[in-house]
């Protein structure tokens, strides 16, 4: 009998993690419904365009703060700290540095940024969250003194352009792919994603099964940084700007798309690295609808909040619902 | 959390014919069930006034679901209840305590980051103030005078909860429901999560309690225990009543064989009285102080069980620990079998140290995270193939202990925190067995789980000792350290008090001198 009952419970329960699976995916299948049905079902190449142009770059970055996430925590300082690397990544190409020295200049930023967030709460013991917080502040008085006074700054266009070569989206979707490939092993397939999923799930269990704390949550935050710094990359080859506006909303974004994605609220072992992009295909998409529906930016931010909170619940009520099933106890 | 309850028959009101005015409380044809796992099958029960009821059975066999149910934490599928001869249909665990029935239940209830007396008072702030004003002077006198109703006057209920160590917490709790002075005490396995004085609170408790014609349900694991205090028994087996005794039908082996529904077969503990090992000293600690060690020594040999004993706070958990590189010394170090100093978690691994944390549910498993996840998370480095994790090495090295140490379970997949006590247990010494380890830290390795179940863990440890497997095995429990070690030391005040040889002589009465 008690055999039976554990068969029926473990059918039941895979069929419900499969629903739970696939459940972002129909959130994604339902936005690219409600974009084709904004565009008429003809979407042009200016449409697709579009949402290529600002999935890429959102997608890296979310699936770069996956790892972040993972250990239940998040860094908000992302935003800020991807306009200071396009604003450093601008000052140094103007300099001379080249495209190679642009890139390296963009990924060295996000890394320090990175780094120093992770590095400061492992030795002050502090929430990483409330670290990330204090490093907004900092980055976003940065911006400032680094524009001095300006409200942009620009590629010079009296030097010779290479960038121009690489606004593409081809160049841009390829990133995106490479990069998503290489943390799905990382998260996946490696000691880094398995102790990241330890740690999120809990500290006190990961310390007494020799997992380092600082040194996962500084690994975390490099990988996590490294995204950033690419993502800056490519923002630049897209906007060739930088303004004190510039990345002020993407931090939150990216927040978002990962908990569209399907991630747990909370981190730890149902972490899903593809939630960053499957939930910045969606946000994206949704962002798309309203503007065609002719919704205004400040409606629109209502609508997304709302929806944001709608997902927040559900992943909730599906996170006390596995802890309340006491009955499962054989 | 509130709910509405949706009785079965609940139309046809109280049956008066079958009400006894000796019956404090009556449960009828209750039902609970979890998507398609019955917990509860019609389980009828009935709790006399002035009695201590012990509710009894293996892990998962319904015992916290049927009390849960009567303290209103959580609603019956169908079934009726009655207290004190009336329908019975608690909205809540607090509207349950106001009427009557006040619970201690197996987790921690208290919020560590609040004060003592705020968790006490916890529900009850209107009380305590005017005017959205809490009264701080008001809620410290009170549960100054909760504290003292159970016989603790030393704990300042100013002090936040989590001064106290979680043992201690454990008082809040029983504070906050005594104060209420319930008609029901239900205990639920709560004396294996206190300290000495915890236990011995409780237990003053349930007399008082008897002895005022109020009554007790009381679950424990511990059979002892449980014939001791109580004065009838309802054996529970898979969600379904087997079988109620008084108190002079209770037998040890009658009980046994009622909560498992077979006999027990093979050896207890260890049948030998052989306390010999290897020679050679696997994990040496010299001169440990700090943490409440006061300068201790001790040598744990290849192939020996040694046993450390104590009062709970006599340091021997804290030893545990600082044997496994969680807490450091102030002063003194920690040797293993190869010279290496074992100076954190991870070089103690590195030397084939594993550690069974007495706290399971915080410090050992990842609950909200699959039995697989659990097994290999001491496992990583070993199943690693130059940093990789092949998904297929690692679904073998899972099943393999899941297999090896039977845990009932429906995958490797299933969430470590829904299974029960005892299959929680085996996942964490699947997780250290799995990872090798040659010298085994356990601190209370049996606590909360079943009969059944510790007879396989006294076993399995038996096997690894045979296998050359060195272990240090913490208790409260004197019977099973007398059981199963080699060698006892008991500790008293961070020291060695005194060492014991594996004898067919030694009895509890013997070591208790040196505990106290």
């Amino acid at each position: 009998m008690e055999n039976i009952l554990q068969r029926q419970n473990g059918g039941a329960r895979r069929v419900n993690n499969i629903f739970k699976k696939l459940l972002p995916f129909a959130g994604l299948v339902l936005m690219g419904i409600l974009y084709l049905f904004s565009t008429d079902f003809k979407p042009t190449a200016f449409h697709i365009q579009t949402i290529i142009d600002q999935v890429t770059v959102m997608a890296i970055m979310s699936t770069g703060a996956v790892f972040i996430f993972s250990l239940g925590s998040f860094d908000i300082s992302l935003g800020v700290g991807a306009a200071v690397a396009v604003c450093l990544g601008i000052m140094a190409y103007n300099a001379g540095s080249g495209l190679p020295g642009m890139f390296a200049v963009c990924v060295v930023v996000g890394l320090v940024a990175g780094l120093i967030n992770s590095t400061l709460s492992a030795v002050f013991k502090m929430p990483v969250f409330i670290m990330t917080m204090a490093m907004m502040s900092v980055l976003t008085a940065m911006l400032q003194i680094l524009l001095d006074g300006a409200t942009d700054l620009k590629i010079k266009s009296d030097i010779a352009d290479p960038i121009k070569a690489l606004d593409n989206q081809w160049l841009r979707l390829a990133f995106m792919f490479a990069f998503f490939v290489i943390c799905l092993v990382l998260f996946n397939f490696t000691k880094i994603g398995r102790r990241n999923k330890i740690l999120g799930g809990s500290p006190k269990v990961a310390e007494q099964t020799g997992i380092s704390i600082a040194k996962q949550t500084i690994i975390t935050f490099l990988i996590s940084g490294f995204a950033v710094g690419i993502a800056a990359f490519l923002l630049i080859t897209r906007s060739r700007s930088v303004s004190s506006n510039t990345g002020t909303s993407l931090g939150m974004d990216v927040m978002m798309a990962i908990v569209f994605g399907g991630m747990p609220l909370s981190g730890g072992a149902y972490s899903k690295i593809s939630a960053g992009v499957v939930g910045s295909f969606s946000m994206v998409l949704l962002s798309q609808v309203l503007t065609m529906q002719g919704i205004t930016t400040g409606w629109s931010q209502v609508y997304r909040a709302v929806l944001f909170l709608a997902v927040v619940f559900v992943a909730s009520f599906s996170y006390r619902e596995k802890m309340l099933s006491r009955a499962e106890m054989f | 959390m509130r709910f509405k309850h949706d009785y079965a028959g609940e139309a046809q009101g109280l049956d008066i014919n079958t009400q006894n005015d000796n019956v404090l409380v009556e449960v009828r044809d209750m039902v609970k069930t979890f998507g398609v796992v019955t917990a509860l099958n019609k389980v009828n029960i009935q709790v006399r006034r002035g009695e201590i009821l012990g509710l009894i059975g293996e892990n998962g066999s319904g015992k916290s679901t049927v009390t849960s149910i009567i303290a209103g934490i959580q609603a019956p599928t169908s079934g009726r209840m009655f207290f004190n001869g009336s329908p019975w249909k608690p909205s809540s665990m607090t509207d349950a305590l106001n009427k009557g029935v006040g619970m201690i239940v197996q987790e921690s209830g208290v919020i560590a980051g609040i004060s003592i007396a705020e968790n006490i008072a916890l529900g009850e702030y209107d009380k305590f103030g005017k005017f959205g004003f809490l009264s701080k002077n008001s809620l410290i006198d009170a549960a100054a005078k909760a504290l003292s109703l159970i016989g603790v006057d030393d704990v300042d209920p100013s002090l936040p909860a989590f001064a106290l160590d979680l043992q201690d917490r454990k008082i809040i709790e029983i504070a906050k429901v005594w104060a209420k002075q319930p008609d029901l005490f239900i205990v639920d396995e709560t004396t294996t999560a206190v300290s000495q004085r915890g236990r011995k609170i409780l237990y003053d408790l349930m007399e008082r309690q008897k002895a005022a014609g109020r009554s007790v349900i009381f679950i424990s694991h511990d059979i002892d225990e449980v014939i001791n205090i109580c004065t009838r028994l309802t054996v529970l087996r898979d969600g379904n009543v087997v079988q109620s005794l008084d108190k002079a039908d209770f037998s040890l082996d009658a009980i046994k064989r009622l909560m498992i529904g077979r006999e027990l077969k093979g050896d207890y503990y260890r049948s030998d009285y052989d306390g010999s090992c290897g020679e050679e000293v696997v994990l040496s600690a010299r001169r440990l102080t700090g943490h409440s060690l006061n300068d201790l020594s001790l040598d744990l040999h290849k192939g020996e069980i040694l046993g450390i004993g104590g009062m709970s706070h006599c340091g021997m958990h804290p030893l545990g620990k600082m044997l496994f590189g969680f807490l450091k010394p102030i002063s003194g170090e920690v040797v293993a079998w190869n010279g290496a100093r074992i100076k954190n978690v991870s070089t103690a691994m590195k030397n084939a140290l594993g550690y069974v944390s007495k706290d399971r549910d915080a410090e050992a498993l990842l609950l909200r995270a699959p039995i697989r996840d659990n097994i290999v998370s001491a496992g990583i480095d070993k199943i690693a193939k130059a940093g990789f994790i092949f998904p297929g090495v690692e679904k073998a090295y899972s099943k393999k202990q899941v297999d090896d140490f039977q845990i009932k379970c429906s995958s490797d997949e299933q969430f470590a925190g829904q299974l029960s006590g005892g299959n929680k247990q085996k996942v964490v010494f699947g997780k250290w067995v799995g990872a090798e380890s040659r010298i085994m830290i356990l601190d209370c390795p049996t606590r909360g789980i079943d009969i059944g179940v510790k007879q396989a863990m006294y076993q399995l440890m038996y096997r690894l000792k045979r296998e050359g497997v060195s272990i240090i095995m913490i208790s409260e429990e004197l019977a099973e350290l007398i059981g199963m070690a080699d060698r006892l030391l008991i500790m008293k005040d961070g020291r060695i008090s005194k060492e014991f040889e594996r004898s067919e002589s030694l009895t509890e009465a013997q070591i208790i001198d040196y505990m106290v």
